[in-house]
């Protein structure tokens, strides 16, 4: 058994001066006092990489930092998917009976830390070296090309797809940690300058500085018990010339085993934390999980199912699209506002009940897939 | 001669792309390098307006698409900015880059 013991989270945005390590301290101690634990209780270590700072050890590096002397540490890098693989990963570490509670760790400063420009260069590396990158491809151009083979089968419109932007958005602006917090519109994402069609810059998450923090527990605690109740991973591909023709398949593999090992199904959820770099990531796996028909995930949007009030609240504290997006720490901030939405601490922005939720991230361009269900059980 | 280069394998004929030493249909080793006759169909396509890098920049953009060749395997190749999916389309090499164009 593993439980979601304690959570940490810093505001998204622009934290000048602040490198990965302060970030990831920062929401390491945040977590650490939700938990309650003392900070010699951690005995496993598995922080995120930094495109900023790329240390060899950055495992070690946290360790030292935080004056604590783990079982195991080390350092997890699979894009997009790091903090959910190593949230299993300390799972996996507490079964085996190596270790009783697992700090994960992700943090950069990614918008202040480097130029927009060497971001997106580094970024753009995850192409293939030979066959890809040299085109003057780059992750937004990556994944545009999923979203128009996307439109191109399910006869969704760019239109529909603002509605997840907006609907990110509209959440955001209830999150005082928000990176982007002015109201948004279908009109003002499809007005919105164009990066790589059909891609507009609203349908692209923002690049911030951030950290986060979960803690994996071999007990419950103190709070209300968040149970990791099923995981499942899928590693289809790597680079998207190689992507298998059903887009969701990756996504359909992790999850139909985190919904086994859970005994439960996508019908039994009544909360969700999807990763959503863009807008057709979104729609993408909200389709391929079952929660919207195919091509229908952007007026489901509309109509309110994914709504705080409607009956599948999604990414209550505005996701990538509008929370922000500082590599690892990016979806490990999902996983923070579901455990706290659970256990009822998520003050205005707290939804009716929510018992079991699901979790699933990606890493590179829809090639790694982590999911997970959360059931609350106490 | 396209210079399109893909493998393909002896046993089963699939074809693909990606330098490997096994077939990733059936596993059978030593495929064979083949050249791809350059027809094909687009599977998806793109036009960039923000490069990755500056030297790229281009004021209205420049297209890559996913091109699905007659012989089964897919390509990154650059393409015109009016390619749309679905088109019948010609990939051939140069300078090791593929390139796309209408059929
Ligand atoms: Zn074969």
């Amino acid at each position: 058994m593993a439980y979601l013991t304690g959570v940490g989270l810093t505001a998204f945005g622009k934290h000048p001066g602040k490198g990965p390590v302060d970030l990831m301290e920062e929401a390491a101690l945040d977590a650490l006092a939700d938990s309650g634990l003392p900070r010699d209780a951690i005995d496993g270590l598995i922080s995120g990489y930094a495109m900023t700072y790329p240390h060899l050890m950055m495992g070690a590096v946290m360790c030292e930092r935080l004056g604590i002397r783990p079982h195991h540490a080390h350092q997890a890098q699979c894009g997009g998917a790091t903090g959910a693989m190593a949230i299993v990963l300390a799972r996996h570490l507490i079964a085996a009976g190596a270790c009783r509670h697992v700090l994960v760790l992700g943090g950069e400063n990614r918008l202040t830390g480097q130029s927009r420009d060497d971001s997106v260069k580094a970024l753009a590396t995850v192409g293939h070296p030979e066959h890809e990158v040299p085109l003057g491809a780059s992750i937004p151009a990556y994944y545009a090309l999923l979203a128009a083979r996307y439109l191109h089968e399910t006869g969704a419109t760019e239109a529909e797809l603002a509605e997840l932007a907006v609907l990110m958005r509209r959440h955001a602006m209830d999150h005082p940690g928000a990176q982007l917090r002015k109201p948004l519109t279908v009109e003002d994402v499809m007005a919105s300058k164009p990066v790589s069609t059909p891609l507009k810059f609203g349908d692209c998450c923002p690049i911030s500085d951030g950290g986060a923090a979960v803690i994996v527990s071999v007990e419950p605690l103190s709070k209300a018990a968040i149970r990791l109740a099923g995981w499942g991973e899928a590693h289809t591909h790597q680079h998207v010339s190689e992507i298998p023709d059903d887009l969701g398949l990756g996504a359909k593999i992790a999850a139909a085993q985190a919904f086994d090992i859970a005994g439960r199904t996508p019908a039994d959820m009544r909360l969700l934390g999807l990763y959503d770099s863009f807008t057709p990531t979104l729609a993408i796996f909200l389709e391929a999980l079952g929660f919207a028909a195919p091509g229908g995930a952007g007026r489901a949007a509309r109509e309110g199912l994914f709504a705080k009030d409607g009956p599948l609240p999604l990414n209550l504290h505005g996701g990538l699209l509008s929370y922000g997006h500082p590599g690892v720490a990016g979806f490990m901030a999902h996983v923070v506002e579901v455990v706290r939405q659970m256990r009822g601490e998520a003050g205005s922005r707290q939804v009716a009940d929510a018992p079991l939720a699901y979790c699933h991230a990606d890493g590179g361009v829809l090639s790694s897939h982590v999911g997970f269900v959360l059931e609350r059980v106490a | 001669m396209s210079g399109v280069a893909l493998f393909r394998c002896r046993s089963c004929g699939h074809h693909w792309q990606f330098r490997r030493a096994l077939c990733p249909a059936c596993a059978e080793a030593d495929p064979e390098p083949v050249e791809a006759e350059g027809h094909g169909t687009v599977w998806s396509v793109t036009v960039v307006h923000r490069a990755p890098t500056p030297e790229l920049d281009v004021p209205s953009g420049y297209g890559i698409a996913l091109v699905t060749l007659d012989e089964g395997a897919r390509v990154m190749a650059r393409a015109p900015t009016e390619l749309a999916t679905g088109m019948r389309v010609l990939v051939h090499a140069r300078d090791g880059l593929l390139f796309a164009s209408r059929a």
